[in-house]
């Protein structure tokens, strides 16, 4: 089999950056590419050879390449891959770190809904997501990973300056404008707003991530069925079975996924160790993640970061299925929409105002 | 982070003073063991101590950029129950919890002791109009142009007469300061129905409608003093805003997002 020298999908990698510590390593890549050629029963013979070293780690390692996708899994298998993953992750970043593999709650659909008119674009909700999700977050180019983007939005025509800047002009605000003057809001933002406080005069904000659609179009595109929606709501991803080929990020039209180009950047000391298979466990170089409504918390019956931490309580979380929780409540009696509603996504993501 | 800020701070310092560094180096030290409080909805309201639930385990994370918190380790740190609030019967008993403001308004003591001692002081008005008191302009000049009710209210419109660590009911009964819900809900209807559903205002803990969770109280996010400041302010004071976005690699600015601004 081919050692190292690998330029992408270190999936099963120990952060350890030291040399002595390296042990031979393969990917399920490396696997299929060495694999596609041997015979069947000289497989199970590898396999079988591996399964029998001395070697902890590369068992391990041997065990993950070998796994099934994870829908695919019995209870047993997930809890093999459980226990494997919080000994691999333990020994990395050298703290106990627990993986959860709860599933849905009978009785839960999960909903989000945000209050577009209180956003004030303060982007805590951003810091939160990166603290509480183990996202990647180095210096160099792509190793910052974030699943909330804050869009900073301004009010166009409809500014109070530019009332009688419409098309034909002076004849006050008019319909249509033109393709040089936007007619109020576009969604066109700005990502990279810094201003010295916030929210701005004739400004908006518009946080956008995972809409968690009941039609989710990445889910129809992703060739290998690691991304799929969970009976409680999430669309979640199988970080081992994903291969990188950013089908998904190229289907989503919320600008929702981020691919791990680089190798993820974790402190020991800023990792998170509450986590779950599907959710925020530590991720490898070459699989895209994604918001996943904090798998970790919300299966333990608890609000996600970004909620907890909106200053201004835009933010809410609750079941669909429960007549009197905050979101039904505001579907029932605030004005709702979803985003790109006409792409029959059906988000279960929803924006209100007062 | 910020400690590692602190860090090269101190190192730089030392680099720059030369031989006058071992001072430099003890000041550097003293701000290391300085603990870090960072403030939750606004600036100037709650606040959390950092500190270790247990090893390993922050009580709460905050920015390094701004001091607000992030995280929460344990939601009802610090928390009381909330005491009843009409209308809300649904949670369980304990189920709802709140943080105390009463510890928080530290001049709400000193006011106690001096003056607002609960015993009604002689010449005391029997009318409700607003008088000039110039003791009380002097100590806080915002009261002099009260940001609040556009003129139509004044002290003692939510402060009790006698008690000052107490705001005041329709009956002119005292409420306390952990429940301000009840004082603003006289004029906010449709905002406290709003807060008691869950739509307007903060809770964070567990989702289910009838879980634990914290309530953060009207105070906690606007400062009632001071609501009509700023017309594009929402309610709720301006705050410096955590850092953008990483760039794609090879641009050097985000001058490509106003390549076609918006005059205003």
């Amino acid at each position: 089999m081919s050692i190292d020298k690998r330029p992408l999908g270190e999936p099963a990698l120990p952060a350890s950056a030291d040399p002595a510590q390296a042990v031979p390593k393969a990917t399920r890549r490396d696997f299929l590419k060495a694999g596609g050629m041997l015979s069947l029963s000289s497989l199970m013979g590898t396999a079988a050879l591996m399964a029998q070293t001395d070697d902890a780690k590369a068992t391990i390692e041997w065990a993950e390449h070998f796994q099934k996708n994870y829908r695919l899994m019995s209870d047993e298998e997930k809890n093999e891959a459980r226990i494997r993953l919080e000994r691999r992750h333990s020994a990395e970043y050298g703290r106990k770190v627990t993986v959860d593999i709860s599933g849905a709650q009978p009785g839960v659909l999960m909903g989000y809904a945000l209050n577009v008119r209180k956003c004030i674009g303060c982007r805590r909700c951003v810091k939160a997501c990166v603290e509480e999700n183990n996202q990647s977050r180095g210096s160099r180019p792509g190793e910052r990973i974030e699943w909330i983007q804050v869009l900073r939005m301004e009010r166009g025509e409809f500014s109070e300056e530019r009332m009688n800047h419409g098309y034909p002009e002076g004849l006050g605000i008019q319909v249509g404008g033109n393709a040089y003057t936007p007619v109020g809001q576009v969604l066109e933002g700005q990502f990279h707003y810094t201003p010295e406080a916030v929210p701005e005069k004739d400004a908006t904000y518009m946080p956008i991530a995972c809409m968690q659609c009941e039609k989710p179009p990445c889910v129809k595109v992703c060739p290998v069925r690691t991304t799929y929606r969970e009976a409680d709501g999430p669309v979640v991803i199988d970080y081992n079975w994903c291969i990188g080929c950013r089908m998904c990020m190229g289907a989503c039209p919320y600008w929702a996924r981020r691919m791990n180009v680089t190798k993820p950047v974790l402190p020991k000391d800023e990792m998170n160790p509450v986590t779950h298979y599907l959710g925020n466990r530590p991720r490898m170089r070459g699989v895209v993640e994604k918001c996943h409504w904090c798998l970790q918390r919300t299966r333990q019956g608890r609000y996600p970061a970004c909620v907890e931490v909106c200053p201004v309580g835009a933010r809410k979380f609750g079941n669909l299925l429960d007549p009197d929780s905050e979101v039904s409540l505001i579907l029932a009696r605030k004005n709702v929409f979803r985003l790109k509603a006409e792409l029959n996504t059906f988000p279960k993501f929803f924006y209100f105002y007062d | 982070m910020a400690m590692n800020r602190i860090v090269r701070h101190a190192l730089i310092l030392a680099a720059c003073a030369g031989f006058s560094a071992p001072g430099l180096a003890q000041d550097a030290e003293k701000k290391e063991v300085k603990e870090t409080i960072c403030f939750e909805s606004r600036k100037g309201a709650s606040e959390v101590t950092k500190r270790e639930i247990r090893p390993g385990l922050p009580n709460v994370k905050c920015s390094p950029t701004t001091d607000a918190v992030l995280w929460y380790g344990d939601p009802y740190e610090d928390t009381v129950p909330m005491g009843k609030v009409p209308l809300l019967d649904k949670i369980p008993e304990g189920h709802a919890v709140v943080k105390p403001r009463t510890e928080k308004l530290s001049l709400a003591s000193t006011c106690t002791l001096a003056c607002h001692n609960g015993v009604t002081p002689p010449g005391f008005p029997k009318h409700k109009k607003p008088i000039p008191i110039p003791t009380m302009e002097a100590m806080v000049p915002d009261v002099k142009d009260l940001q609040h009710g556009r003129g139509r209210i004044w002290c003692l419109d939510c402060h009790h007469p006698t008690r000052r660590d107490k705001l005041v009911d329709n009956f002119g009964d005292p409420v306390s300061l952990d429940q301000p819900q009840l004082l603003c809900g006289k004029c906010h209807g449709d905002k406290l129905r709003d807060w008691r559903d869950g739509i307007h205002g903060k809770r964070i803990g567990e989702f289910a409608s009838t879980g634990k969770k914290r309530w953060f109280v009207c105070t906690e996010c606007h400062n009632p003093h001071d609501v009509q400041n700023g017309a594009h302010q929402r309610g709720f004071t301006q705050l410096k805003p955590e850092p953008p976005p990483q760039l794609p690699a090879g641009m050097k600015d985000a001058r490509h997002e106003k390549v076609h601004p918006i005059a205003h």
